[in-house]
C-alpha cells in the first residue's frame, strides 16, 4: 500500500490518458497540490468558477459542445451543487465526470471528533442520486479514475471517483 | 422599456446559426418566433445557472454566436457567475439580461429595488474582460436602440453583457416540461457532436 493520497502528477497524467480538455475546479484544502498542477498545464485547461453550481453548469454545456470536462469539487461544494447536479447532470443523463474531495475523511477514519457531517454526508448523497463512486487513497488506485471515465460513458451519467487524503507532490 | 415579444422577433429575423439558450419566460415567449435544433431550453436544469451552461457552451463552439436569454431574478441566483464570465467568457458568447425587475414567472414579486446590473456586470470587471479581453456592457433602453445595436452585437467580437429593460402584454403559454434528456441529445445533434 502506498502512503496516503495520490500523487497530483500521477493524477495528472492519467487524466491527460483519459483526453480530458477542461478541468473545472474551485481551490480547496484537500486538492491544492492538483489544482496547482493544473494551473498551467498545457493540454487540460483550468476553469476556477465562484461556486460549484456554476461548475456543474459550465461541464455541462462543454460537454454538450462535444468537450471532455472534469469536475474536481469538494464534498461541501458538491451539497452547495444539488440543484444544478441535478438538473445538468442527473435530469438530462449527461455524463459528467467528477473528483469529490472528502473533507473530514482523515479525521473521521482516524477518530478524531467532532465527526465533520461533511464527511458523513457524502457518501450517502451520491448513492440517492444513485451516482457510482470509487475511492481514490493512493497510487495504487489511480485505474478509479479510468473507471470512473468509462462507466459515466457507458451509462450517459454522472460517475465520480472519492478523494479522501487529498494529493502528494 | 421594450415589449419582450418585440425584442424576440427582432433577434430571431436576424439569427442565423446562433445557439440560442433560454430560461424561464423566454422558454414560453422565444419558441413563438422560433423553431430550431439550436435552440435549447435550459428551464429546470439548475436555477440561476443558464448563463454558465453558455459559456461552456460558447467555449465549446467557438465557430458561431452562443446567445443566452436570462432574467434578472435568475441572474441574482448566482450573481458570481458575472465574475466566472468576466475572466472566462469567449469573443462569442452573448448575455441578454431581459430585466423587468420582477420574479415573473412565479407571480411577479418584486426585486431587490436598488440592485443595479450594469454596475454589477462591471464591478465584476467584464467590461474590457473576458478571455481575449474585449468584453462590453450595455444598457439598451429601447427597441429602435436594439434594432440599431443588433447587427453588431452579433458581428463584433465580445463577450457582450446586455441589459434589457423588458415589459411583456402577452399572455405567457403554459409551462411545458419537455424530456431533458432529449433537449440535450437534440442540440448535440445539431453541432454534430457526438460521444
Amino acid at each position: 500500500m502506498s502512503e496516503k493520497g495520490a500523487s497530483a502528477g500521477k493524477t495528472v497524467r492519467k487524466l491527460h490518458e483519459l483526453g480530458f480538455t477542461h478541468a473545472l475546479m474551485i481551490p480547496d484544502s484537500e486538492s491544492r497540490l492538483l489544482y496547482e498542477a493544473l494551473e498551467n498545464d498545457p493540454k487540460i485547461d483550468l476553469i476556477t468558477p465562484c461556486r460549484e453550481g456554476e461548475s456543474v453548469a459550465i461541464a455541462a454545456g462543454l460537454w454538450t459542445g462535444g468537450l471532455k470536462p472534469l469536475l474536481v469539487i469538494q464534498n461541501t461544494g458538491l451539497m452547495e451543487a444539488g440543484d444544478s447536479l441535478r438538473g445538468c447532470g442527473v435530469g438530462p443523463r449527461v455524463p459528467l465526470r467528477m473528483m469529490v474531495g472528502w473533507r473530514g475523511y482523515g479525521g473521521a477514519t482516524a477518530g478524531k471528533l467532532p465527526i465533520d457531517s461533511a464527511y458523513t454526508y457524502t457518501e450517502p448523497l451520491l448513492q440517492a442520486w444513485r451516482i457510482p463512486t470509487w475511492r481514490l487513497m493512493s497510487d495504487d488506485d489511480l485505474g478509479t479514475l479510468e473507471l470512473m471515465d468509462h462507466t459515466a460513458a457507458e451509462t450517459s451519467y454522472p460517475a465520480v471517483v472519492i478523494t479522501g487524503y487529498g494529493f502528494k507532490p | 422599456m421594450i415589449e419582450r415579444m418585440e425584442l424576440f422577433r427582432v433577434v430571431a429575423e436576424r439569427r442565423t446559426d446562433e445557439i440560442v439558450v433560454m430560461t424561464m419566460t423566454a422558454t414560453l415567449q422565444w419558441p413563438l418566433v422560433s423553431e430550431s435544433d439550436l435552440d435549447f431550453d435550459f428551464l429546470a436544469f439548475g436555477m440561476g445557472h443558464a448563463a454558465d451552461f453558455g459559456l461552456g457552451l460558447a467555449i465549446a463552439r467557438p465557430e458561431r454566436k452562443t446567445i443566452v436569454w436570462k432574467g434578472d431574478g435568475g441572474m441574482l441566483m448566482s450573481l458570481g457567475s458575472l465574475v466566472t464570465l468576466a475572466r472566462y467568457a469567449p469573443e462569442n458568447l452573448v448575455v441578454f439580461l431581459l430585466e423587468n425587475r420582477s420574479y415573473e414567472m412565479v407571480g411577479g414579486q418584486e426585486l431587490p429595488p436598488r440592485a443595479d446590473f450594469v454596475e454589477l456586470a462591471l464591478a465584476s470587471g467584464f467590461a474590457g474582460g473576458g478571455a481575449t479581453s474585449k468584453g462590453k456592457v450595455e444598457r439598451i433602453d429601447s427597441l429602435e436602440a436594439f434594432q440599431d445595436a443588433l447587427p453588431r452585437i452579433l458581428t463584433e467580437a465580445g463577450p457582450h453583457f446586455i441589459v434589457l429593460p423588458v415589459t411583456n402584454r402577452e399572455k405567457l403559454p403554459p409551462v411545458n416540461h419537455s424530456d431533458h434528456s432529449g433537449r440535450i441529445q437534440t442540440l448535440r445533434k445539431a453541432l454534430n457532436v457526438s460521444e
